[in-house]
């Protein structure tokens, strides 16, 4: 089994974090950058399917040279190789990535090695598209199923499972296929200090894809206002009702 | 995952910037570990007196022990990625540091350094993946900051040598598998491997302590204690021996004290913002201010010190002063940091339900082992006036 894994680099989410003055970036200064949650599940994913089940894992994301922190993170953890499609840090709309990692995917099977299942996460956790896993399914002709919580092989299939109300949808997808699973589906593991010293020596390949001309472009960030942390009581018992309608109306709820 | 949580370690004068990739990662997994495994559990750990005992497997499985030595299945990351692992680790608790500067520093160095092929065959890949613990002996009931005037001794009878002698306040002592014991044998000190299980070598817990409770400390009873000669450590004599394996572990204490004092920092400056009194949050007086001020600065000078004793360390030119500098200043900055936090939380301070009292209690330990203040302090006076004040 060839496993892909595709992930971004995104700011840790848990952080607090400001905007640069023109408002086209948020400020990376004291930010860490992590790799996407759903992602990182898929990392995981992808060494244990390799560990029941032998073959390869690669991973490869499409950003600036400092992305490379990302893939050695992956490799750290105990993916086998990294891949990067260098960009110039602007932000690459989802057909653009997609397409980029199309171009990437064949040019490498063309090479030797033949993936039988390209892993994403649902969504990223900065511009969440929830389009980039479909899209490269759509353009190789693939399988894709998507918000997956459960992998497991059986022939040449993947069954995979999502979570729904009260119970699981199955799937079942010919490989190769592409797979976009949610946080859950494992915890994944945190590299030890002798794998990140051995993915220092893991080499990562560059591949620096021509940026097409973007479709969707982004104008501005704002952030939105914080949240008070207030308490505010409205009110008690059954005088607190109007006062409650109010307040709906006022959040546009109601 | 956010494993990052929303605990930020201080970096006011940006010195993250100067990490390597490498260093930044092993503190993510540290800080990760320490935050999902450590923090949840360690109050009631520290309340029952026990060590998180269940998480020596994954700490070792993460690379945690002997992490800046080469080969033997250590992890051989450099001098500051240890410093910023020993920081992590202290964030969490001074016993848990603790436990990784022993196993680490004190008894897995000493045998890279100065034992025999196969003492290193035989003990360091077992120690890196903690199928065995180690403890370190050299302090005795009536020789703690005085160790050249030991009186465990090691007599030569043919092929074996026979150890005589207690030590006391001995990290992991009734928990250890190994012990380097440190004995004179006619004019010399040498350190001899003691396995759990020998004749005459028994351990007993020391109980009631107020400081490190989630630690072990014990007492190594010595009685006619034989070992074959090959289980001297032979490259070394004389207290060199245990000082460069305190130097180790001093240079670790350096940096994991910072994680100590960034813990209660934290802690402090989130609890004043929210507590309210006179209608206003408490960070709003200036009293409270200056405080909260002070402990940035004093964490954040004693992270310029520890940084550049990393380096120092990488580029072996560290001289012992240096890190007794270090040690000394950390030690006091971390206890001040700590004493501050707690008084800013008020009653809540002296509870575990808040950090800073456990660390104060701890950091008292921390000030008093590898060297007392005092001690630091006349090791850097003989050097800079050539007048030595100990006797
Ligand atoms: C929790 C804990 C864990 C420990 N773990 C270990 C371990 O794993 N292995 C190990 O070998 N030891 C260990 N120690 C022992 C520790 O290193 C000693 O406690 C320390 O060296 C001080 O020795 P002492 O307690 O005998 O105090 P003393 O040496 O009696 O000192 C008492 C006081 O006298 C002062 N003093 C002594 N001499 C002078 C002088 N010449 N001038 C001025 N002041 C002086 C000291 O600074 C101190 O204030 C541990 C201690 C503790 C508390």
């Amino acid at each position: 089994m060839n496993t892909l894994v595709c992930i971004k680099r995104v700011p840790d989410t848990g952080a607090r974090f400001a905007l640069t003055s023109d408002g086209q970036d948020i400020d990376s200064r004291n930010l860490e950058f992590t790799i996407s949650p759903h992602e990182e599940c898929a990392v995981e994913e992808a060494i244990r399917i390799q560990e029941k089940q032998g073959g390869s894992t690669a991973v490869l994301t499409l950003g600036p040279e400092v992305a490379s922190e990302q893939i050695r993170e992956s490799l750290a953890k105990g993916i086998d190789r990294g891949v990067l499609l260098e960009t110039d840090g602007s932000e690459w709309d989802p057909q653009a990535t997609s397409q980029a990692i199309v171009n990437a995917v064949q040019s490498i099977q063309k090479t030797g090695t033949k993936y039988d299942l390209v892993l994403f996460g649902n969504e990223s956790a900065d511009s969440g598209d929830y389009q980039v896993g479909v899209r490269v399914a759509a353009a190789l002709d693939w399988p894709c199923i998507t918000g997956i919580k459960s992998i497991e092989f059986q022939n040449n299939q993947v069954v995979a499972k999502r979570e729904a109300p009260g119970g699981w949808e199955l799937f079942r997808l010919t490989l190769p296929a592409v797979v976009t699973v949610k946080e859950g589906i494992n915890v994944p593991r945190h590299p030890s200090l002798r794998g990140i010293m051995t993915a220092k020596k893991k080499e990562i390949e560059r591949i620096k894809p021509a940026k097409p001309e973007l479709k969707l472009l982004k104008q501005n960030l704002r952030k939105p206002q914080e949240k008070s942390g207030e308490i505010q009581i409205l009110g008690h018992g059954i005088e607190a009702v109007p006062a409650i309608v109010a307040k709906l109306k006022e959040l546009g709820v109601i | 995952m956010g494993t990052l949580s929303d605990y930020r370690s201080v970096d006011y004068f940006n010195l993250d910037e100067l990490l390597t990739e490498e260093q930044r990662q092993v503190r993510r997994t540290v800080r990760a570990f320490v935050t999902e495994k450590i923090l949840p559990i360690i109050a009631d750990c520290y309340e029952q007196q026990k060590f998180p005992e269940e998480l020596i497997p994954e700490m070792a499985e993460l690379g945690f022990f002997g992490a800046n030595l080469q080969g033997y299945g250590a992890a051989g990351i450099d001098n500051i990625a240890y410093g910023l692992m020993m920081q992590e680790l202290e964030r969490g608790d001074s016993g848990l540091r603790s436990m990784a500067s022993v196993q680490g520093g004190l008894v897995m160095y000493p045998i890279y350094a100065f034992g025999s092929e196969e003492q290193k065959q035989k003990y360091l890949p077992a120690m890196a993946k903690a199928k065995m613990i180690g403890c370190f002996g050299l302090t005795e009931p009536e020789h703690g900051s005085d160790p050249a005037g030991m009186e465990t001794t090691a007599v030569k009878d043919g092929k074996n040598y026979v150890l005589n002698g207690n030590k006391t306040w001995i990290t992991n002592a009734n928990v250890a598998d190994v012990a380097i014991i440190w004995a004179k044998t006619d004019d010399q000190i040498r350190g001899f491997l003691v396995e759990k299980g020998t004749k005459g070598f028994s351990t007993a817990k020391i109980d009631g302590k107020f400081s490190m409770r989630a630690s072990h400390t014990g007492e190594i009873y010595l009685n006619d204690c034989r070992v074959p000669k090959d289980n001297m450590l032979p490259s070394v004599e004389g207290l060199k021996g245990p000082l460069s394996c305190l130097n180790q572990a001093r240079y670790g204490i350096s940096w994991g004290v910072i994680g100590a004092a960034m813990a209660c920092y934290d802690e402090a400056l989130k609890y004043c913002l929210e507590r309210k009194q006179f209608d206003k949050p408490i960070a709003s007086y200036q009293l409270v201010q200056e405080k909260l001020v002070d402990m940035l600065t004093e964490i954040t000078k004693a992270q310029l010190l520890s940084y550049r004793l990393g380096q120092l360390k990488d580029a072996d030119t560290l001289l012992h002063t240096q890190v007794s500098m270090a040690k000394r200043n950390n030690c006091r900055m971390a206890l001040d940091v700590s004493r501050m936090a707690r008084d800013l939380l008020g009653g809540n301070g002296i509870t575990l339900d808040y950090q800073a009292i456990r660390h104060m209690t701890n950091l008292e330990t921390v000030y008093t082992y590898e060297g007392t203040d005092h001690i630091h302090t006349l090791v850097m006076g003989a050097d800079i006036t050539g007048i030595q004040a100990f006797r």
